[in-house]
């Protein structure tokens, strides 16, 4: 019996995935609702005025969106690896980074997807400008698969220990800075009216570049950490 | 060709490896070399300090304020420069599974996040004065910061396993991550802070540092190096016999000690 192609693989864990998270689609909304309660307490904290709101509005969407996904990572290899299925994974006979590759796309599809939908409402509650929205949301789509591909690789190097939240967000900063900087670069750009062109194209070029090189690396993490 | 030749300088650099990667030959090697590293240490560093703090002419803008740097620039340099050799000895780890590598690479990311912290601290407590801030976001302040997350990030994940080979390695991983990433982060805060129109103060400016102030540099910058030998083979000292507690080489020593009192 010869083994199933890597395509075969790649779509039966992209399935398997998703159909969990199907079951669990409550769970889908916890993100979205941390997103919602973090949007509502700089209001609180910063004050209630328009002009100074909207000059914050996008750099607070986005990196509460960044943290949101954050705290959704621990889940992308953590019960596979309670239930065992992720050492299976490792022994299949198709190449590890591709089915990572499915595991990191069907996470950001539960994860990061509901955030992107609901991230104009957050926008919206902190009068972020409705012409400076698109720009954002841009922003976001070639932000959040960065970010899911960049905390994928580290939280691969975490599979073998305890929980261990604090130091999933201490490794992953360093990695987040540039993504933040550029995805807020853009906004800020076109909010002054500037050409924003340039940061998006350096997160697309940074994206590409994560494509193909975060899954296998994120194979060679998983395997120094489950000592395989 | 003469199989009897004596051996070439190649030959006994690769035995030296080769030796040094046993645990018992790097024990007693670290042991005899340490004394030589801080007394060389405490030698250039009494040197430098005095030609530093007394013999060197003020500056003529910041005073004597300026003589920070000849704790803080060999201290910048040394954060880079542990990093470079923690990823290396990482690499190293990793690739030949050499235990005593990734002891190397574990043991001075402590030193190397001192060093960084340093920096951090004499850097702010020379901006105070000259910048009027404890902290601006420069491009280097800024990249420096995003270092120390990183040695933290190493030193956390290592503690974070149980087995602590495993939790070398992993860590290590996080190491040679953090050189692709660092470049990156570097050149994107510079762009950043185009962007937003930060300070612009340059540290040294155009002007050359003259050789009154830079000979105590350099010697500050060796005495630095040699105060990460002789800091990192004390640590490595002691994770070896961590490790290394049930063998025989370990246990021939503890009775050694133990006989001698």
């Amino acid at each position: 019996m010869s083994a199933p192609s890597a395509r075969t693989g790649y779509v039966t864990i992209l399935r398997r995935d998703l159909l969990l998270a199907w079951r669990r689609r409550g769970e889908a909304a916890f993100p979205v609702l941390y997103a919602l309660i973090v949007a509502t307490l700089f209001p609180f904290a910063l004050g209630p005025e328009g002009a100074l709101l909207a000059r914050i509005a996008a750099g607070v969407v986005l990196v509460t969106v960044l943290l949101a996904m954050l705290l959704a990572l621990d889940g992308l290899f953590r019960p596979d690896v309670e239930d065992g299925s992720l050492e299976q994974l490792l022994l299949a006979p198709q190449p590890l980074g591709l089915l990572l590759a499915a595991k990191i796309l069907a996470h950001w599809l539960t994860t990061a997807l509901p955030l992107l939908l609901a991230s104009p409402l957050l926008a919206a509650m902190l009068h972020l400008p409705v012409a400076v929205l698109p720009v954002l949301l841009v922003a976001l789509a070639l932000a959040t698969p960065l970010m899911s591909l960049l905390g994928a690789l580290v939280v691969a190097l975490t599979v073998g220990t305890r929980r261990s939240g604090m130091l999933l967000a201490l490794m992953l900063l360093p990695l987040m800075v540039p993504v933040v900087i550029f995805a807020a670069g853009a906004v800020s750009a076109a909010q002054q009216g500037l050409p924003f062109i340039a940061p998006l194209a350096w997160l697309g070029a940074a994206l590409v570049l994560a494509l193909v090189l975060a899954p296998a690396a994120c194979a060679a993490a998983l395997r120094i950490a489950l000592d395989a | 060709m003469n199989v009897h030749s004596s051996p070439t300088l190649w030959n006994r650099l690769v035995l030296w490896y080769h030796q040094m990667g046993s645990p018992p030959y790097f024990y007693a090697f670290a042991g005899r070399w340490r004394p030589w590293f801080i007394a060389a240490t405490l030698i250039t560093a009494a040197i430098g300090l005095y030609g530093g703090l007394l013999l060197a002419p003020p500056d003529y803008q910041q005073g004597d304020a300026y003589r920070i740097i000849f704790i803080h620039v060999p201290c910048a340099w040394m954060s880079l420069f542990t990093y470079a050799f923690m990823a290396g000895c990482g690499l190293v780890g990793l690739v030949w599974r050499v235990k005593l590598a990734e002891i190397l690479a574990m043991e001075a990311a402590p030193i190397g996040a001192a060093f960084t912290f340093v920096t951090l601290v004499t850097g702010s407590l020379w901006g105070k004065p000259m910048w009027g801030a404890w902290w601006t976001w420069d491009a280097r302040l800024t990249s420096e910061l995003v270092l120390l997350f990183l040695y933290l990030g190493v030193i956390g994940l290592y503690h974070a396993f149980e087995d602590t080979r495993q939790g070398a390695r992993a860590a290590a991983f996080l190491a040679l991550i953090g050189v692709v990433n660092l470049p990156i982060v570097h050149y994107s805060v510079v762009w950043w802070n185009t962007l937003h129109q930060g300070t612009t103060v340059q540290l040294f400016g155009p002007s050359r540092i003259t050789w009154s102030m830079l000979w105590p540099l350099l010697t500050m910058a060796l005495s630095t190096h040699l105060y990460l030998g002789w800091s990192l083979l004390g640590r490595a000292r002691v994770a070896l016999l961590e490790l290394e507690g049930g063998k025989d080489w370990a246990r021939a020593i503890a009775l050694k000690e133990a006989s001698r009192g």
